[in-house]
């Protein structure tokens, strides 16, 4: 199974390093990103910082960290119906398929993949945080940050299982990468602590785990939260994480049946 | 029965149209009326055959290899690959099988030749040595030296002959090959069959699907006439000139003499 999950992720990363200048512009990328919120926080930051009372930070700091612990999310989400769209398209899905690999391998080496390119972006980010706009990391509570990171990446990688299905059913149209990058990139506290939203929008916010995944990060990061303190949006994620395991496998196996029934697998 | 390496049982496949938007917005989630891919098809395999099943495109004769090598469910009818059912028991399945998919698109194209075959060695649970080893014994048998080079930058008849050895790097029982020699040069296709025949005397059982006629009627022992997936005739070429009354028949009159009233 070892054996299985290294060849995965060597061929993924011998693939990746094919295209030499995509890393080149990821991090330009990030690095324009956190230009414009720095200069957005010039102009507008010092309007909300009542609302960012309670993490102690300038909106800069604030949505650095967000923005960081975000990518991460959403390449955790995104990268598994990425994965299978790209082997569909490439037609290695169906070769793939062929050889006698459990699926929990497959998804287990997508998974180690997506959390190794995700975890290159955060250090990018938090880098750039560091060595260019002095951002002061020092209060971080390391215990809570890493049960944080655990817990969400449990919980993201089986909506990134589910958001799979879809692509593996539909090819296209993936309503829980819709709903995870769009809506939750919006009422989730990612750009803005929620406390900026009018109160109905802020219930909503509440059932999403992102709002208590980055709630709880920049609580640990930059107040030092101990793990006690941050207990509530913990027991949310455990939660979220305890229903989504065996939902996301179940769809995942489910998708898999319909398209092998369908006889759809190398369709995209 | 346990001399067969594969049966096939009154299988059936269906494939339906997806609904389209229209039907969505009339709310109309009613079926299409479904194409037959296989209907009823039956049939058993031996060590060392070559059974070739005949038929024009459209015929079922992908939709069948897949059916056997676990990519596609059936509607109706059973499989079995060595006394294992398909459905049931695909993993241990998966290690009797080699498909050669007529399908360019089933390798890492940004990976090389020898990359490819190492990455999907080892899928096939082979140890990096075994791999290596065996991809040169490939390499040596069909006298490749282009292996460093990315797969696409590789000719039709490159990729199907590494298409070929990804299908045998796990020495499988069952061979399932879909036109093997379509889109090749005399020289390359006369060289593949010869190697094809040579697999079935070391006792591999092979399926191999073609429109090719007279490339069938060389390799082949017994043939199975497939036409709009469902069996027109099976047997070896004199069994079916019997069918046909014809003492001298090639396969191709033969597949138009039993279909034409299809």
């Amino acid at each position: 199974m070892l054996r299985k999950i290294i060849a995965l992720l060597k061929k993924n990363f011998l693939i990746e390093t094919s295209y030499k200048l995509s890393f080149l512009f990821n991090i330009l990328s990030v690095f324009a990103t956190i230009l414009t919120y720095f200069f957005i926080n010039k102009l507008f930051g010092h309007k909300i910082s009542s609302h960012l009372e309670t993490f102690g930070v300038n909106y800069f700091s604030y949505v650095l960290l967000s923005m960081a612990f975000f990518s991460y999310i959403g390449v955790g989400i995104g990268s598994f119906s990425a994965r299978i769209r790209s082997e569909q398209m490439q037609g290695t899905l169906e070769s793939l398929l062929l050889t006698p690999t459990k699926i929990g391998v497959l998804l287990m080496s997508m998974a180690l993949w997506n959390l190794i390119f995700a975890t290159l972006d955060v250090f990018i980010y938090i880098g750039l945080g560091i060595f260019l706009f002095k951002i002061n990391f020092s209060a971080i509570n390391i215990a809570s940050t890493i049960v944080i990171l655990i817990l969400t990446i449990i919980s993201f990688s089986s909506l990134g299982i589910i958001s799979a299905s879809f692509i593996l059913i539909f090819k296209r149209g993936n309503p829980v990468g819709w709903i995870i990058n769009t809506l939750e990139g919006l009422l989730g506290g990612v750009y803005f602590p929620v406390t900026v939203m009018p109160l109905p929008l802020q219930l909503i916010a509440k059932c999403f785990p992102i709002t208590h995944a980055i709630r709880a990060m920049q609580l640990a990061v930059y107040k030092g939260y101990s793990i006690f303190q941050i207990k509530n949006e913990l027991l949310f994620l455990i939660f979220f994480s305890l229903a989504l395991i065996p939902f996301s496998l179940y769809s995942f196996k489910f998708a898999l049946r319909r398209a092998r029934e369908q006889g759809s697998l190398l369709q995209y | 029965m346990k001399d067969y390496v594969l049966q096939v049982e009154k299988l059936s496949k269906s494939f339906y149209p997806a609904l389209s938007f229209g039907d969505l917005a009339r709310f109309n989630f009613k079926n299409k009326p479904p194409t037959k891919a296989l209907t009823d098809v039956s049939f058993c395999l031996k060590k060392g055959e070559i059974l070739g099943i005949l038929g024009p495109n459209g015929a079922g004769k992908t939709t069948l290899l897949k059916i056997i090598s676990t990519l596609i469910l059936p509607d109706k009818g059973k499989v079995i690959v060595n006394n294992l059912e398909v459905g049931c028991e695909d993993n241990k399945i998966k290690s009797f099988i080699g498909l050669m998919s007529s399908e360019e698109r089933s390798f890492y194209w940004r990976l090389t030749g020898r990359q490819n075959l190492e990455f999907f060695a080892t899928m096939f649970g082979l140890s990096t040595q075994q791999a290596k080893s065996k991809i040169q014994e490939f390499f040596e048998i069909f006298k490749i030296n282009y292996a460093h080079k990315r797969f696409d930058s590789y000719s039709t008849g490159m990729k199907k002959t590494f298409s070929l050895i990804r299908a045998l790097l796990h020495n499988p029982e069952l061979l399932l090959l879909d036109e093997p020699t379509k889109s090749l040069d005399y020289h390359s296709s006369s060289y593949l069959i010869e190697f094809i025949k040579a697999q079935a005397k070391e006792g591999k059982a092979i399926l191999l699907a073609t429109h090719n006629m007279p490339e069938a009627e060389n390799l082949c022992g017994q043939f199975m006439i497939l036409h709009n997936g469902k069996v027109y005739g099976a047997g070896t070429q004199d069994e079916l000139r019997k069918k046909i009354n014809s003492h001298s028949a090639s396969l191709t009159d033969i597949y138009v003499k039993l279909t034409q009233n299809a």
